[in-house]
């Protein structure tokens, strides 16, 4: 039973050693040792589901306990990461198939059962420095899964690694800090640390753990990488980067902000805006901005994994808004929209990847009409859709809705505007999405496509479940959440099975019933339809022209530019571009540092030599003196 | 239970019925405003069994029947969601917001239809409807903020409990109500919004292939959406009703003057129809936005 | 009894389809100069129930307003069938009764029921608007009487038109 924690940490490990190592024996080996060992996790978070350990000491460094524990949110997120997991390297099995190289793909199995082992980690750590390590072994495991992806995807990692660096420095300095001042790491040690501390002293650890929590969870400003790694990612990994590992960066906020510091310190040492803390209301700003300008970017796209990357930023943006609420309605709302986003972007990004598969390619204008080949795929990637846009009676309707009515207590109305705004945006994108993939005229060359087999059809499906459950009945979710939330100290929210009960918000919300209602609708209306005389089926080039005929050489589809008059309106917002100021920097630097550099390193032997005796004489006064130079 | 059975068919019954009315109401008006004599008055009915009983009926794919069912489906939704003298059948169920993106479902419906027929003028046509939502979105959501914030409550029929004895949103939130029409009136899609069908420009858009019983199917939904748009304009800004009669004369108050408005006006582009509602309905709402928030 | 049903039902229908007409806009020849002042104030059509309609998916009545050349042909025939069931096509003056002024041109088909099955003509270059609303009328009749079997026709003869089509279009 001790063991337990360490076991399902280091199953994934062991995991993808074993796969490197089977992969040497034949290739349906490593596949079969890959999806055995994530499903082992899973069962075995599955086993201690709901069980609360607290303190699992397994091993210490400098001075400091390395500590493993879970509480309800914990095991929230470590369902997000097994569970996504799973299906992604299921979903890998024939989807990776293309890939020629069977050493690359030994390596590929061993590095996703890394990233999810690395996340594992960062879920159930209990301590700082825990954290930080599996944090980092995250970042880097994730880029070499990314730069996977082919040629583009190389420095879409470089990016993507850099900025992970950039953060991981703002933590360590951060931790560095604590540690400075407590001499122990573990979670309740530092909260305890904080609770006395110099307003100063928390703003500045704060802020420094944030900017790392920050890029990962990819808030704007510091986004940019992600709409590059996600999309140049091969297609199994995209899910696994969108819809888990950037909430290992909301999962850090919720721990800085409410495991290490609690709303109400925070409220004491700074001034409230709207009853939130100023910090707290400066990332409502941020998550909101990211939010809409995202929104607006992936409308303007066209490639199908960017338009979903971009969507990404902008509804992780909801997650971070509704975890900065500090309200028990909002946070719980934006922990239930991690685990949303999670189901429905992951299914969007893996439905989306079995149309590459299949087709070869992600630029949305040339595709079209695969409606009649891949129905299957088709009706997941629509419930997905629905799932995103925030339309009841599926599940990111239920999480968003509770975040607008947390705002709406709280009186942040430009917030709540922003998010509504974004959300109308997301109609935009995600019509597109579907109109460019699998509606309007079938090309030519698709003639012969299939649907994906079955074991990609799986995961897909497993999650289009999902969306419908969690849409019905989010009581599933709130019982984890709920619980949890009591253990950092917020009230807890009154809810059911099918929604929320009046009281709990500010309107009340049965879920059930609008499904119940809309089904009772629908089959009337499907009944009433085929009373009427019959429908007979017409090829797509019979259509409206008019009376033009239409021939399959011809492509009569509007996919290209789906926006333009629209991105003619947002003109002066898209012209605006984080990227562009960061870019002025990384310039300025090279002309700098190539103009110091050419001073030090001159290309010339003699220098080099004489540095060379410098350092010697140095080192050999070093010695001498005993190993006091001053 | 019953009884309960009984008004849940009722109600889409009377939702469609009013708006059948209001489309008969309208081909009248228009023609009376153009000096004609206009087709008689149950020319709809006409219009519509004609369409059902048609005996050919084309289908471009499963979606694409779907498509209006879908979208009738979600109108009839929306319906129960709306509070109607005397009867509040599910405004416990979900709330102000919920209704804000049910409503969505049957544009949904229709967007997918109309994508499947694999023509160039529904897509432009599904892609100006879109953007015009979201065109009309902003000032709308700041609107229903305001007249959330006036109320402190998100449930419509709390909402329009809170405006009897005349307290009218109408009256103390005029900004809002003026905001609330043309936001309404934006979303029937009427001149000058009617960028979306433009007959001369795509060919009545979106539904360029249907027709037969589709089109029919599609006509009743459109119905349903008039109905749908004005009863909650009224419910949020002219303090619904205490009976029917009274909720079909505001309704057709409404629907008249809008009806006079669509005579005058020409058609906007659509980028220019998205910079307009951005720009003064947007303004006014936020003005109307910030008195609430002072009050 | 089932025959008696699905009379009456055609009969209903009947009846609802001649009160409702819509007609394609699909101008081929000079004569759709008179359809605007019919379709205005001045005549207002739509007192008959007809209004204009744009695509040929909803449309009932297909007008040939005047010549018909063998280029436009093609798109005719196309509208043609892509019009749902029951539909119904007007021979518009002179020159798609017979060629008209056209009689002799090489560009210009002469007959139209040659290649399409009209349910009636029109005479006169150009028809006035009230012989144009006197032929929608004389339509009506015929769609109540069940005469205006023109796409039945169409249907049954198809290889008789298919032949004499592809005569002139090749
Ligand atoms: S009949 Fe006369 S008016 Fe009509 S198309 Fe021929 S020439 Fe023109």
């Amino acid at each position: 039973m001790n063991m337990s924690l360490e076991l399902l940490l280091a199953t994934p490990f062991i995991g993808g050693l074993l796969t490197y190592i089977g992969g040497k024996v034949h290739r349906w080996v490593r596949n079969l040792i890959a999806v055995l060992f994530s499903l082992a996790t899973v069962g075995e978070m599955a086993m201690y589901y709901n069980t609360t350990f607290k303190g699992v000491v397994w091993g210490s460094l400098f001075g400091s306990n390395l500590v493993l524990q879970t509480n309800p949110i914990t095991w929230l997120f470590l369902f997000i990461v097994t569970a996504i997991s799973l299906l992604v390297i299921v979903f890998s099995i024939d989807d990776m198939k293309k890939e020629e190289d069977e050493i690359v793909l030994d390596s590929y199995y061993m590095q996703l059962l890394f990233v999810e082992g690395a996340m594992v980690g960062i879920v159930l750590a209990g301590d700082l420095i825990t954290f930080f390590m599996f944090w980092e072994i995250m970042s880097w495991t994730s880029y070499f899964l990314i730069v996977h992806g082919g040629k583009k995807s190389m420095a879409a990692g470089y990016k993507y690694i850099i900025m992970s660096v950039i953060g991981a420095y703002a933590m360590f300095i951060a931790i560095a800090m604590l540690y400075a001042k407590t001499h122990s790491l573990v979670y309740s040690d530092v909260a305890l640390a904080l609770s006395q501390a110099s307003p100063s002293f928390i703003i500045w650890t704060v802020v420094l753990l944030s900017v790392g929590f920050f890029v990962k969870a990819a808030v704007m400003p510091l986004h940019t990488w992600l709409p590059d790694a996600h999309s140049e990612a091969p297609s199994p990994v995209s899910p696994l980067l969108s819809g888990v590992l950037i909430k290992m960066g909301a999962y850090g906020l919720f721990i800085v902000f409410y495991g290490l510091l609690s709303v109400n310190l925070a409220k004491n040492i700074m001034p409230s805006v709207f009853s939130t803390p100023i910090l707290l209301y400066i990332i409502q700003w941020l998550a909101a901005l990211s939010i809409v300008l995202a929104t607006f970017l992936a409308i303007m796209q066209e490639d199908a994994k960017r338009l979903l990357a971009y969507s990404s930023v902008s509804q992780i943006g909801y997650v971070v808004l509704g975890l900065a609420t500090g309200t028990s309605l909002g946070v719980a709302g934006g922990l239930f929209h991690a685990l949303n986003h999670a189901i429905f972007k992951g299914l969007l990004f893996l439905a989306v990847g079995a149309v590459i598969y299949r087709t070869g390619t992600r630029n949305m204008s040339e595709l079209g009409g695969l409606v009649k080949k891949m129905p299957f795929t088709f009706t997941a990637l629509l419930l997905g859709i629905i799932a995103l846009a925030g339309v009841p009676p599926l599940n990111g309707f239920v999480s968003k809705w509770m975040i607008y009515e947390a705002l709406i207590q709280k009186k942040e109305v430009f917030l709540l505007i922003m998010a509504f705004v974004g959300s109308t945006g997301a109609f935009l994108y995600v019509y597109r999405l579907i109109h460019s993939l699998f509606l309007g005229q079938l090309p030519e060359k698709y003639e012969n496509v299939k649907d994906v087999p079955i074991l990609m059809q799986i995961p897909i499906w497993i999650l289009a479940l999902s969306t419908i459950v969690y849409g019905i009945f989010p009581g599933l979710a709130m019982d984890v959440i709920v619980k949890g939330m009591k253990l950092f100290g917020f009230t807890p929210i009154a809810y059911n099975l099918f929604g929320f009960p009046e009281g709990t918000a500010m309107g009340s919300l049965t879920v059930i019933n609008i499904a119940a209602v809309l089904m009772t609708a629908f089959v009337a209306v499907f009944i009433i339809f085929i009373l009427f005389p019959k429908t007979r089926q017409v090829s797509q080039y019979d259509n409206y022209a008019s009376g033009q005929e239409l021939t399959p050489d011809f492509k009569y589809n509007y996919s290209f530019g789906f926006y333009m008059s629209f991105g003619r309106v947002i003109k002066p917002i898209l012209s605006m571009s984080i990227e562009r100021v960061y870019n002025y920097w990384i310039d300025a630097f090279k002309i700098f540092g190539d103009y110091y550099m050419r001073r030090i390193y001159t290309g010339n032997l003699e220098t080099y030599n004489s540095y060379i005796v410098i350092v010697v004489t140095i080192a050999a006064a070093a010695v001498l003196l005993g190993g006091k130079l001053w | 239970m019953v009884s309960t059975i009984l008004i849940a068919i009722c109600v889409p019954l009377l939702a469609f019925a009013i708006g059948l009315t209001f489309i008969m109401f309208k081909l009248k008006i228009t023609a009376r405003v153009q000096r004609r004599y206009g087709p008689p008055i149950i020319q709809p009915i006409y219009n519509l069994l004609k369409l059902l009983l048609k005996e050919d009926n084309i289908s471009h794919g499963v979606i694409f029947s779907l498509g209006p069912i879908i979208a009738l489906a979600g109108s009839i939704l929306a319906v129960f969601f709306i509070p109607i003298p005397g009867l509040n059948l599910l405004t416990g169920s979900g709330d102000l917001i919920a209704l804000l993106y049910i409503m969505a479902i049957g544009s949904l419906g229709m967007a997918l239809g109309a994508g499947n027929t694999a023509n160039p003028n529904a897509s432009i046509g599904i892609s100006r409807a879109l953007t015009l939502m979201f065109g009309y979105d902003l000032p709308l959501v700041i609107i229903v903020i305001s007249v959330i914030l006036q109320y402190h409550t998100t449930n419509l029929a709390d909402i329009v409990a809170a405006q009897a004895n005349g307290h009218w949103t109408l009256w103390t939130l005029p900004l809002s109500a003026i905001v609330g029409f043309v936001v309404t009136y934006g979303a029937l899609g009427e001149h000058p919004f009617d960028i979306i069908t433009a007959p001369h420009e795509v060919a009545t858009g979106p539904m360029v292939e249907y027709g037969g019983k589709h089109l029919g199917f599609l006509m009743i939904n459109h119905m349903f959406h008039i109905y749908i748009e004005i009863a909650l304009f009224v419910d949020l800004f002219l303090g619904g009703a205490s009976n029917l009669f009274w909720f079909y004369i505001k309704m057709f108050g409404v629907f008249f003057i809008m009806m006079l408005c669509d005579e005058v006006f020409l058609r906007f582009k659509i980028d220019d129809a998205v910079r307009f509602f951005w720009k003064w309905p947007t303004v006014v709402a936020l003005i109307s936005l910030i008195i609430v928030l002072v009050k | 009894m089932e025959k008696m049903t699905q009379d009456q039902v055609r009969t209903i229908a009947n009846m609802l389809r001649k009160r409702s007409l819509w007609m394609i806009h699909y101008c081929t020849g000079c004569g759709a100069m008179e359809l605007p002042p019919t379709m205005t104030s001045r005549y207002d059509m739509s007192r008959l129930g007809l209004a204009p309609f744009v695509t040929s998916r909803q449309a009932d009545i297909l007008l040939i307003t005047g010549y018909l050349n063998v280029k436009t042909l093609r798109r005719v025939i196309t509208v043609y069938e892509q019009m749902l069931d029951p539909k119904y096509v007007i021979g518009f003056g002179s020159c798609a009764l017979n060629g008209g002024v056209y009689w002799d041109s090489y560009a210009v088909i002469k007959q139209l029921d040659r290649y399409i099955p009209a349910d009636l003509y029109i005479a006169g270059c150009m028809p006035r608007p009230e012989a144009i609303i006197t032929a929608f009328q004389d339509l009506m009749d015929l769609i109540d009487s069940g005469k205006a079997d023109g796409y039945k026709r169409y249907k049954r003869d198809l290889a008789y038109y298919k032949e004499n089509q592809r005569k002139v279009l090749g």
